[in-house]
């Protein structure tokens, strides 16, 4: 084994230099994004074909609805505000948005205070323990009940879900406070004002990511529950509409904006917002060691791998040691 | 860099201090008096657990003490001081730059020229807008310390710098430390385990036991620069070694 060793190890990083180029974009992370929506229509149209049912919509009659609806070709006006796709977003939109920051800023003011204090973390533990266990759908029906249809309902919906995710954030950000970094700045005499700017925002700004991100996610799930039982408009009313009209691409073809318009939403903002913020941070990512590893074809290959990058680590230490030789 | 006018002076005056209470009381400092004054290079060595840390964090403001003062003074006002420690503690959402700037009293043009000249004396002149996550640990350590001669104090405070690095990295650091030492006059105290060293730098060294007794005060009184293979440097170790011995004994 020993002996033979050497051949491979010769050989193959000339194979897979040959045919790098086309493994290497079959492998690429971009192609895999463009493969997963054609992965799913194929499963969508095998699964119509096997079932043959009137009910289960082929894919090209949902997109063939959702293109309808985009172009307001569609002469269907939802609602008792009688508006079409785009206002019916609106609405539920502007209701996320408002219940969303209500979640920040309540979740923010008890998660400060329960990092803070073990006796309000104790106070308020089971709390936000039950609300977290709560279905959504039990908010969305007591919040019908109570208080009819309207704005609110949706709005508290949205705080009710989203909250327990803040303040979790929020609370573990201020536990984890770097302790050191404060001291360094203490002992530096740096003033107050610049260590909450520099020292104790940057700190907390991860945890408040997840918060937002989780806040976010969860709302929106809590919102369409509460729409769909205890509003008469908003898009995901227009989801019961469409299930009360026994037309399945209708709820399909919504719950699919839904979809899309979440993605939108985490690419063009919370993505940008996060690599704007965070882009302090080392490039190297945990998935990328993984697939390195499984790269590799050998354990011999692994092995010298592991050893050429700790060499060329090293030896970047001692081109620095040598640096200050010479200087 | 020019050498200040005016003697650092050091005060520690009946130093007690304790952590806890009750059966989990701990003794970190017992009666600690200490005279230090002028261009000196001064080390503190002893076990893990004998107050060193404790010593400086006191001295900067991190911690107070129990009971008994501490002075530090530049020509009779409060001197101001630069801290170094154990991990080079940069702000990781920072740059290079950004984190000498962090500590400067004011953010001028000149405060950055001064904090790029201090990056330039630890060969880092060209890596100021990096994040510290780009650099490795020996770098990381270089800016801490090119942080702590930026804001020019009178008195340099360090807490083991180098323990965490490579034998090789920390050889040279110490080397370059002790340049800028001759270079800028400042006064120095410096916390390791490591005897040789603390041989290798300093004038003086205060030897502390477990419970935080200052036991020794050694002169060290060898021309610089020192190397440790020199037959004086290692007789020199030699000397303090068999102290410790002679101390633990005691301490058992």
């Amino acid at each position: 084994m020993t002996a033979t060793a050497a051949t491979p190890k010769v050989d193959k990083p000339i194979r897979s230099k040959k045919d790098g180029a086309v493994l290497r974009a079959l492998k690429s992370p971009s192609f895999a994004r463009l493969l997963f929506p054609l992965a799913f229509l194929a499963v969508w149209w095998a699964v119509y074909y096997t079932i043959d049912s009137r009910i289960f919509p082929p894919p090209q009659q949902v997109l063939g609805f959702m293109w309808d609806e985009i172009t307001l070709n569609s002469l269907l006006r939802y609602g008792s505000v009688r508006n079409n796709v785009y206002g019916m977003f609106a609405i539920s939109l502007a209701r996320l948005g408002i219940g969303f920051v209500i979640a920040m800023v309540i979740g923010t003011i008890i998660g400060l205070a329960m990092g803070l204090s073990k006796a309000v973390d104790a106070f308020f533990h089971d709390w936000i323990m039950a609300i977290l266990a709560m279905p959504a759908l039990v908010w969305a029906l007591f919040l019908g009940l109570a208080l009819g249809f309207g704005h609110v309902g949706p709005i508290i919906a949205v705080a009710l879900t989203g909250l327990p995710f803040v303040v979790i954030n929020v609370r573990e950000g201020v536990r984890n406070t770097p302790k050191d970094l404060f001291d360094m700045a203490r002992s530096f005499q740096v003033p107050q004002k610049r260590v909450i700017q520099h020292v104790l925002l940057p700190s907390l700004a991860p945890f408040m990511f997840a918060a937002m991100r989780y806040g976010f996610a969860i709302g929106w799930k809590g919102l369409v529950i509460t729409e769909v039982f205890a509003s008469d408009e908003g898009a995901g009313w227009t989801i019961k509409f469409w299930y009360d009209a026994h037309r399945a691409h209708g709820v399909i073809g919504y719950a699919l904006f839904f979809i899309l318009f979440a993605l939108f939403l985490e690419r063009t903002i919370f993505e940008r917002l996060e690599r704007r913020t965070f882009k302090w941070r080392p490039k190297l990512s945990g998935i990328d060691v993984v697939e390195d590893a499984l790269g590799s074809d050998t354990q011999d290959e692994k092995d010298f791998r592991i050893l050429e990058r700790s060499r060329a680590k090293f030896e970047g230490l001692d081109t620095n040691g040598s640096e200050k030789r010479r200087g | 860099m020019e050498v200040r006018n005016g003697v650092a002076e050091i005060l520690v005056r009946n130093l007690h201090k304790e952590f806890g209470i009750g059966d989990d009381r701990v003794v970190a400092l017992e009666d600690v008096n200490l005279d230090v004054e002028g261009h000196v290079f001064v080390s503190i060595v002893g076990p893990s657990g004998c107050g060193k840390s404790t010593l400086l964090n006191i001295l900067t403001d991190i911690e107070t003490p129990s009971s008994g003062s501490v002075k530090i003074t530049q020509d009779g006002r409060e001197a101001n001081s630069g801290y170094v420690f154990q991990a080079a503690r940069l702000l990781p959402w920072r740059s290079v730059l950004d984190n000498l700037l962090f500590v400067q009293e004011d953010r001028t043009e000149e405060a950055k020229a001064r904090c790029q000249r201090y990056l330039d004396m630890v060969q880092l002149g060209d890596k100021g807008d990096k994040y510290p996550g780009e650099l490795s640990g020996g770098m990381q350590q270089r800016v801490g310390i090119a942080r702590a001669f930026s804001i020019e104090p009178d008195v340099l405070f360090m807490d083991e710098p180098f323990s965490h690095l490579d034998a090789i990295t920390a050889r040279s650091l110490r080397r370059e430390l002790h340049s800028m030492w001759h270079q800028t006059g400042k006064t120095v105290l410096f916390v390791t385990h490591d005897v040789g060293e603390a041989v290798e730098l300093s004038n003086r060294i205060l030897v502390f036991a477990k419970g935080g007794r200052l036991q020794d005060d050694i002169e060290i009184d060898l021309p610089f620069p020192r190397d440790p293979s020199d037959e004086a440097v290692a007789v020199a170790k030699a000397r303090v070694l068999k102290k410790f011995e002679e101390l633990d004994l005691i301490a058992t």
